[in-house]
């Protein structure tokens, strides 16, 4: 086994603290090394740092050890020459990092002539072979934009190993994809590594950790707390935190369903409904009906129209054909809906109280119930003389479920109520959902791109395809 | 007092942050200011009163600024120039600005024909160059300061009308708007705390830009025997009458060009984004 990469002491200062403490790892030729945390932890700094691409008024210290090569990482020049010959990087968005304007084959070939110095005529067969290789023969002639997601990143990891890097540093590469794309790129990924490469793969993603086995390291407040084999870590963690975040996971949820009680009223129903989006019939013929206190989730893969459907029952979007009936006698503010990104569900230049404030002062509420609502989310009363930005996307996200709350909700559509938080921020906040849904009697659409989560916390399930 | 009532006291007085090149425009604009109108309140020379005497007369310790060529008051006559140029400017841009803002999100929220109307006749106003259209109308009625100021004006709503459309319509999309329609909020509540707090900020910048084209706009047209006629005083129309003589007295050609390029520096210092 020899070492492809090893890192000695390198650490991450700004100029009044250290980001992240120093850390020493080494990685072996034909194994994964993974490097999980959340947001805030490090990791990309860390990354960052280890490619001499730090923002600018960060810097690095320690050194390492490019396949036999030192490099000093205070300097951010040092290990320019290297890339695209011993170590490439996989974008986290492959759609931008390729060039919109160049066909796929010469976007590879250009890292094997002018990075790995072959002749036109070899260099344009060498990146033939690669999307060969990768299945993507056929989108030698095509434009970035006539790509798929998933064609894109396999045109991206070619082109990033095409000058012969053999170490492939991969940032958050599966970001916001489905199960079936996720699958997908780690599929890509240990391919490098059964060639006797090596991927150095930053992420949040537990299952991501799991599936590409090899060595993991956790990270946490710029600390590396624990480090070994990914089974072992995952499967026996010894430090409280990857004990967190492993418990976090929605797979390891305790099961919260229910069966709905046929007795309660209907609040709103849904018949035949249709809609088409962009020339793509996105459903057809939906039925649904939805009692007080029930939790129904929607799966489908993304850009199924999950979201179109919540809108439609929400009436904020029409539908091309059928009905939705909702209960006439309760008034269309207690139809309520949670955003996917909460910093943009809140006017920007408003602070939380004055968006409180207005909404008491519309709807003649009680102010007496915030205080008590708040301490139940969670939330500190600081926290509201601040704007939208200034707080974390879980606080936030548990104020907006307090602003819907205020109303007595009978409906909630959750859209990806968590797919930007961080998996403890995640449970915690579904936690919450669910428990104040059911207290206050209130039916929820959870729609989720994560199975697990739908499968632990809905009464029922609906999925979506065309 | 309840969390919310506190909140609400404390953010009551954000601590205005001014940077300090806005605070340096800020200062020469005050000081302008103060040079134009202060002979107003005191009371000053005339700035037409002339005596040939004086004729071409450089600065002393009794008149600072010295004497144009038929003997007339630069002090005054800088003054009065400077109250036109600045009162005009400040009227155009406050005129334009109004229907630019009105509009502007009217398109944005109503879209479709209505953004079309407007769009394409704010398009009309761009494909004519602006100092044209002043030309036209100060030619159509001469020697007119009002002709100069609808002019300047119908130039300026195009800016104030494309930024509020551009900035109010991806915010009338997002989900913020969308979260407070849900709640209940009425338009009255999405101007006041989703548009206006966007577009308030931009608006101090674009107005002092476009205060210092309008006064380049009065100066240039003036510069050509366009704008005002003499004997009123205008900077640019004293710029021409004194060019002739700048051998004689460069002192007195050089005051105009002075005043005109504190008072654009002023706005440009004014107007620009603080950097983060």
């Amino acid at each position: 086994m020899s070492i492809l990469f090893s890192v000695d002491q390198a650490a991450v200062h700004s100029s009044s603290t250290t980001l992240v403490e120093p850390v020493s790892l080494a990685l072996v030729a034909g194994r994964p090394f993974t490097i999980l945390g959340e947001t805030g932890s490090g990791k990309s700094l860390l990354a960052q740092a280890l490619m001499g691409l730090l923002p600018h008024g960060l810097n690095a210290t320690g050194s390492a050890l490019i396949d036999g090569l030192p490099i000093d990482l205070t300097d951010p020049g040092a290990q320019r020459p290297l890339f695209g010959r011993k170590v490439g990087v996989l974008p986290q968005e492959p759609w931008l990092a390729l060039d919109p304007t160049m066909r796929a084959l010469p976007q590879v070939a250009e890292g094997h002539r002018f990075i790995a110095g072959k002749p036109t005529r070899l260099a344009n067969e060498a990146a033939r072979e690669d999307l060969l290789a990768l299945d993507v023969a056929d989108c030698a002639d095509k434009l970035p934009m006539q790509l798929s997601g998933g064609m894109a990143q396999r045109v991206a990891f070619a082109a990033a190993r095409a000058g012969g890097a053999r170490i492939i540093i991969a940032d958050e590469p599966t970001k916001g994809l489905d199960v079936a794309r996720r699958n997908e790129v780690i599929a890509l990924l240990m391919r490098e590594v059964k060639a006797g490469g090596t991927i150095l793969t930053i992420t949040h993603d537990l299952e991501l950790a799991r599936q590409m086995g090899g060595d993991l390291a956790v990270m946490f407040e710029g600390r590396i707390i624990e480090q070994g084999l990914a089974e072992e870590v995952l499967d026996n963690p010894s430090h409280t935190y990857t004990r967190r975040l492993i418990a976090a996971d929605p797979k390891q949820w305790p099961q919260q369903k229910r069966h709905a009680d046929q007795s309660s009223p209907i609040i709103l129903e849904a018949k035949d409904i249709e809609k088409t989006r962009g020339g793509k019939r996105l459903f057809t013929g939906i039925d649904l009906t939805l009692r007080r206190g029930e939790i129904l989730g929607v799966t489908g893969q993304s850009g199924s129209g999950k979201s179109s459907l919540g809108d439609i029952l929400l009436g904020l979007l029409p539908p091309d054909r059928g009905r939705v009936l909702r209960d006439k006698a309760i008034a269309k503010v207690r139809y309520q809906k949670i955003y996917q990104d909460p910093p943009s569900a809140f006017p920007a230049r408003v602070t939380l109280a004055q968006s409180l404030n207005d909404l008491t002062r519309l709807h003649r509420l009680d102010a007496q119930r915030i205080a008590p609502l708040m301490q139940r989310l969670r939330l500190s009363p600081t926290l509201l003389s601040r704007l939208p930005g200034e707080v974390s996307g879980g606080e936030l996200q548990r104020f907006a479920l307090l602003r819907v709350l205020m109303l007595d909700p009978v409906f909630l559509f959750a859209d990806e109520p968590t797919s930007r938080l961080d998996v403890i921020t995640q449970a915690e906040t579904i936690q919450l959902l669910v428990e104040l849904a059911r207290e206050q009697g209130c039916a929820v659409l959870i729609v989720s791109h994560d199975r697990a989560l739908i499968d632990k916390t809905c009464d029922r399930q609906l999925a979506i395809s065309a | 007092m309840a969390p919310l009532e506190m909140a609400l006291a404390a953010q009551a007085a954000p601590a205005p942050r001014i940077s300090r090149r806005r605070l340096i425009g800020v200062a020469v604009l005050v000081l302008l200011l103060l040079f134009a109108f202060l002979p107003l309140l005191v009371g000053g020379t005339d700035p037409l009163k002339q005596s040939l005497r004086f004729a071409l007369k450089g600065p002393s310790l009794q008149d600072w600024f010295g004497f144009d060529h038929l003997g007339r008051s630069m002090q005054a006559r800088l003054a009065a120039a400077l109250r036109l140029s600045l009162g005009l400017a400040f009227l155009s841009v406050v005129t334009a600005m109004i229907p630019g803002i009105v509009l502007g999100v009217l398109s944005a929220w109503c879209g479709g024909l209505v953004d079309r109307v407007i769009s394409g006749l704010s398009d009309a106003f761009m494909a004519l160059p602006g100092l044209l259209l002043v030309l036209m109308l100060t030619a159509i009625v001469p020697d007119n300061p009002a002709m100069l100021y609808i002019g300047i004006s119908l130039v300026l709503w195009v800016e104030y009308y494309r930024m509020t459309r551009a900035l109010a319509r991806p915010l009338l999309a997002s989900p913020a708007v969308e979260a407070s329609r849900l709640l209940g909020f009425g338009p009255a509540h999405i101007l006041r705390r989703h548009i206006w707090p966007e577009i308030g900020p931009m608006i101090l910048t674009v107005g002092a830009y476009g205060a210092a084209s309008a006064i380049m706009a009065i100066a240039a047209l003036g510069f050509v025997s366009v704008g005002v006629r003499p004997p009123t005083p205008e900077l640019g129309a004293m710029m021409i009458e004194l060019l002739p003589y700048y051998e004689e007295a460069p002192h007195a050609l050089l005051q105009p060009i002075l005043v005109i390029f504190l008072m654009v520096l002023a706005l440009q210092l004014v107007g620009a984004k603080d950097r983060p």
